[in-house]
């Protein structure tokens, strides 16, 4: 049986990354609580999915994706478009008082607003988790070459999207 | 990673808000509790049922056999020998005037039945005024 501890180790080391993958790829924050939320409710109730599983971060990240996905689906497309107006003001980013990467960061948030939520996926999970595409391919379940491929049509158009404000900056 | 991917990799992402943690861990534990309680529920089942047919098993299974034998014998028994009461046809018209006469004759040996006083049935008839009084006198 789960043990109330163990619910909360795994919040602690794991709570960060899926909340900011999760705000990232649906861009609501009401959203990410809520499927934060599920995921950790899916492991108190069902201890034995953590039983046979060797990598715990790509696992929770892939019942993550699961949930978003079967989030969005749910919804349909009245609420994909409001989805996609709330990708514009909805930044995965820390605030900062710097005013350049303050625009920077803003940038960025709506470039990635602007990627497909497959891409933007991969692009998160590679940039700020440092998976490699084999753990992308594990924690996604597509297969590696995919997960490459999405990366750099992603990162293309992140940088055609940020090369003006880029050059700028540094 | 190039220049840009570092540049991209740097940038700090928004921290979990901390009220965040007890909320999510309270309805986490609310249905850890719930998986708990029916765990345990269903634990103490099994160890009353092992309590009560460990001891015995083989006068348990003989019992269990006994009653599988007399619910197949009922159940055979059933099928073979259909109801009676649903099988029986009506009785022909010629056995209805037979039945008929019978009573008949049955109802001329009898002779006419004597009903008691009891049962007899009172017929009022009214009487003239002084005939009353002379009731009443005697």
């Amino acid at each position: 049986m789960p043990h109330a501890t163990e619910i909360e180790r795994l919040y602690d080391e794991h709570a960060q990354p899926l909340f900011a993958f999760l705000l990232n790829f649906t861009r609501d924050e009401a959203d990410t609580r809520d499927l934060l939320q599920e995921i950790f409710v899916k492991l108190a109730r069902e201890p034995e999915l953590l039983d046979d599983v060797r990598e715990e971060r790509a696992f929770l990240i892939r019942l993550a994706h699961n949930a978003a996905i079967d989030l969005i689906r749910r919804r349909g497309t009245r609420e994909r478009t409001k989805e996609n107006f709330a990708a514009e003001i909805i930044s995965p980013f820390a605030t900062t008082s710097d005013p350049d990467e303050k625009l920077f960061r803003e940038e960025l948030a709506v470039a990635l607003g602007e990627l497909p939520e497959e891409q933007r996926a991969v692009v998160h999970l590679k940039l700020w988790e440092g998976l490699t595409f084999e753990e992308i391919s594990t924690a996604l379940d597509i297969p590696a070459n995919t997960a490459a491929s999405r990366y750099r049509y992603g990162l293309d158009k992140l940088r055609g999207r940020l090369r003006p404000l880029y050059e700028e900056i540094k | 990673m190039n220049e840009f991917e570092q540049k991209l990799s740097r940038q700090p992402l928004r921290q979990v808000p901390a009220d965040w943690r007890a909320e999510i861990l309270a309805a986490a534990d609310v249905n850890r509790r719930e998986v708990v309680r029916a765990f345990t529920s269903a634990a103490t089942i099994r160890l009353r049922l092992r309590e009560i047919f460990w001891p015995a098993p083989t006068a348990w299974a003989g019992l269990a056999a006994v009653w599988i034998f007399i619910f197949a014998v009922n159940f055979s028994m059933r099928d073979t020998f259909p109801r009676i009461a649903e099988k029986s046809a009506p009785p022909s018209p010629k056995v209805m005037v037979e039945l008929k006469k019978q009573q008949l004759l049955f109802a001329e040996l009898m002779g006419p039945r004597e009903t008691p006083d009891a049962d007899r049935q009172k017929i009022f008839s009214p009487k003239p005024r002084s005939e009353r009084v002379e009731i009443l006198m005697t």
